[in-house]
């Protein structure tokens, strides 16, 4: 039971944190590395005088959750997400250079769910103990989520990983982000109490914005509230919950296996009983498939971003949202 | 029945257009054994079209197709220069290098550009099901022009000649395979340019035959794999795909049969499907033996079956654990599949559900899973329990299955006297 496990690491934590040492604390660490690399080390020297060691560096797996832990740390941290936007994090190449990044790191935060399976493997070459499972700087973002979709098991053979545990896409409901905001708050102030008061402030001001926001999107798809939609992949139950929209059906069934024709003929069936006028696509899915049920339909394709700079103009956690309601308005206005 | 009709005919055209083309080319490359040869070529295609998206150009613009076919060419070039400078390396090598540099390359360049990570592995998976009458009115007048010159052509393209006609064959299957990966993908692209071919050289000698031959068994190959993907939900091109395998494997059945020695053929298949037989048996009760708690393939398949079978080595009380279990694991699921559409049609249908219902929700279907689990493995345990208590029995069984149904002289064996003489 890794999040068990997970609490209690979590719970003897807080009890300790008055003794703890300061994050300087990775210091010894940095140092042991810097005699192994020569050439990191001179880049070291040029750069950690300055800002990059006053901050607390930070790696995301995905450009969601460094979007938001940059709106809780604020200038205090310097964040770099691994997979790039607009590409597909569930089957990331991780490259050498992350490794590197992941040592250099304070701490990390990951998707969890499933989604991003490959950075235990990291985690274990990266050899940092402060981010690894358990360690102060390591966050799940998934802790205390209630996750959608729920069809296998959280306990497989071996390591607690089994597919099946839920739905991954839950950064798609703007609510979610109070829930997230609040784990990577609780892992920034354990990492660096004495500026805690200060990222709290920072993750309510965002949470105030969130909010504003909120209602202004709740307003803006109220329209679509009955309109059947059919997305390509399913990344938008949560998204779904929160704003009332009925996603009717999915092109792919299964993750990175074409459709069958008795599946897409089925598809298409529904969207004619159903007039079915909106297909979604995320921008890194097949738009052939996407158009041709769409013409089959009589429905227009339009292009949602499931992820933070998956379009050029979604460029934080905010305008995600903004550019997908736009996009879901104009397109029931059509 | 009309959907599925509506939905396959326009797939099925593609194919036909697709087997027209590629059953000849294919002819070409096996005589002149570059089997892999499409594949490095699309690979290519695939290459610059990369390039072109690094530099800006959308992805359907005529820009892009430029630079697909001047790499195609290109590669046409080096693949007529490998043919006539001779190497004691043989040309097949040279083609996978250049399928493999060029895959890589790509990837290399697709770092430097995400988005075009996808339109990369379109290109290169293509889907036969979503083409359609646009599809077959692009390539019907490139592939007939090709056609045509080919058969303008014929005695330069036949045998292996000149460099520069090498350069025209290569130049023409690059324009055929880019358009055709693009739209079907690799795999389907390299069974219709080699088992059609590949039955027709089986069992004709003159050109014209083996092409009819292959244009017989393309259609027919793609009809069937179209239906069984329609009718057994399955993937298109992949159904399509394992039906040209299974085309081949039953024309290579037949052909000693047709061709050769009948006799002798009926021999080798009655003694290969007998050793067959006893390797699995002889596997399985070694794997039970030896570890009795592991998978068993051959009983899990036997019991999957047949579940009366387990009656045969579960005690009474194992039987109605066993049962017990799986009626409790289908419960859960069911329980799990309940709250799941309920939660799914709660979020258009009536009051939303406040945020504490949902956790609650989705905290059930996590203890669902974890109870459904439990009783899986219990139902592991209970008999995995009984296979260690009769893993020696029948194993041994199994073993003595596997002796009787190997074709061994077992008379010749036992007769004194035999062996001696023998030696």
């Amino acid at each position: 039971m890794p999040d068990a496990e997970e609490h209690l690491g979590r719970g003897r934590q807080a009890v300790t944190k008055g003794m703890e040492a300061p994050p300087r604390a990775a210091l010894p660490h940095v140092k042991s590395m810097v005699l192994r690399f020569a050439v990191i080390a001179t880049w070291l020297a040029l750069l950690s005088p300055g800002f990059a060691q006053e901050r607390i560096q930070v790696v995301t797996t995905t450009t969601d959750l460094r979007s938001l832990t940059e709106a809780v740390g604020g200038d205090r941290i310097a964040a770099v997400n691994l997979v790039p936007a607009s590409m597909d994090a569930e089957d990331y190449q991780p490259k050498p250079q992350d490794v590197l990044r992941l040592k250099n790191a304070h701490m990390l935060v990951r998707v969890g769910l499933d989604y991003d399976l490959w950075i235990d493997r990291l985690l274990v070459q990266a050899g940092k103990r402060e981010i690894a499972r358990g360690g102060p700087g390591y966050v799940d973002a998934s802790f205390a989520i209630a996750a959608l979709e729920l069809r296998g098991m959280s306990v497989g053979p071996g390591d607690g990983h089994a597919h099946g545990s839920g739905n991954p896409h839950y950064w798609l409901d703007p609510k979610n982000a109070e829930i997230i905001t609040g784990t990577i708050l609780e892992a920034l102030a354990r990492i660096d109490p004495a500026n805690a008061a200060r990222y709290e402030a920072n993750r309510l001001a965002f949470l105030a914005r969130l909010r504003v926001k909120l209602v202004e999107w709740e307003e803006k798809l109220a329209p679509l509230k009955s309109t059947p939609i059919v997305a390509y992949h399913n990344s938008w139950p949560y998204f779904a919950r929160r704003f009332r929209l009925d996603f009717a059906g999915f092109i792919e069934t299964k993750p990175g296996v074409p459709p069958s024709p008795a599946h897409l003929a089925g598809i298409v069936k529904t969207m004619r009983e159903r007039g079915v006028r909106i297909v979604v696509r995320e921008p890194h899915e097949p738009d052939r498939d996407v158009a041709f049920v769409a013409s089959k339909a009589g429905a227009s394709v339009v292009i949602l971003a499931a992820s933070v700079g998956a379009l050029p103009e979604a460029s934080d956690y905010i305008s995600l949202f903004d550019v997908n309601v736009e996009a879901l308005k104009s397109a029931a206005a059509r | 029945m009309i959907d599925p009709l509506m939905f396959l005919w326009p797939a099925f055209l593609v194919a036909l257009c697709l087997v027209g083309i590629h059953a000849y080319f294919g002819i070409l490359v096996l005589a002149r054994k570059v089997i892999f040869v499409d594949l490095a070529l699309a690979q290519i295609a695939a290459l610059g079209a990369t390039v072109a998206f690094m530099l800006g150009h959308p992805a359907q613009s005529f820009a892009t197709y430029g630079y697909s076919l001047a790499f195609t060419l290109l590669a046409a070039v080096l693949l007529a220069f490998t043919r006539a400078w001779g190497t004691r390396v043989p040309q097949e090598a040279l083609i996978g290098v250049i399928y493999v540099v060029a895959a890589a390359a790509a990837i290399l360049l697709i770092e430097r550009a995400p988005q075009g990570a996808e339109h990369l592995k379109q290109i290169l998976t293509g889907n036969i099901l979503t083409s359609g009458l646009n599809e077959v009115a692009g390539i019907v007048p490139l592939y007939a022009a090709i056609g045509l010159l080919h058969w303008l052509l014929r005695r330069q393209m036949s045998g292996t000649g000149a460099l520069f006609w090498e350069f025209v064959f290569y130049a023409s299957f690059g324009v055929v395979v880019t358009s055709s990966v693009a739209i079907a993908g690799v795999l389907l692209v390299f069974s219709f340019l080699i088992v059609p071919a590949a039955i027709g050289v089986m069992f004709a000698s003159s050109l014209a035959r083996q092409i009819v031959i292959g244009w017989i068994v393309g259609t027919i190959t793609s009809a069937a794999g179209l239906a069984a993907s329609f009718a057994f939900d399955l993937p298109t091109g992949a159904a399509m795909v394992c039906g040209f395998g299974g085309a081949l494997a039953i024309a290579g059945l037949l052909y000693p049969f047709l061709r050769g020695n009948r006799q002798h053929a009926l021999r080798v298949a009655i003694a290969t499907v007998r050793w067959g037989f006893a390797v699995i048996l002889a596997g399985s009760a070694i794997q039970l033996a030896a570890a009795p708690r592991a998978d068993q393939p051959l009983l899990d398949m036997m019991e999957v079956a047949a579940p009366s079978l387990r009656a045969l080595y579960f005690t009474r009380a194992e039987q109605t654990t066993f049962v017990e279990a799986s009626d409790y694991a289908e419960r859960y699921h069911m329980e799990a599949e309940r709250l799941n559409s309920l939660e799914k049609r709660n979020r258009t249908e009536g009051v939303a559900f406040d945020d504490v219902s949902v956790a609650r929700i989705s905290s059930f279907l996590k203890s669902y899973g974890e109870m459904r689990k439990g009783e899986q493995f219990v139902m592991g345990e209970v008999r995995a329990r009984a296979r260690e208590r009769v893993r020696w029995s029948v194993s041994l069984g199994l073993l003595a299955l596997a002796l009787a149904s190997a074709p061994i002289r077992w008379r010749r064996l036992w007769t004194p006297g035999m062996g001696q003489a023998r030696s």
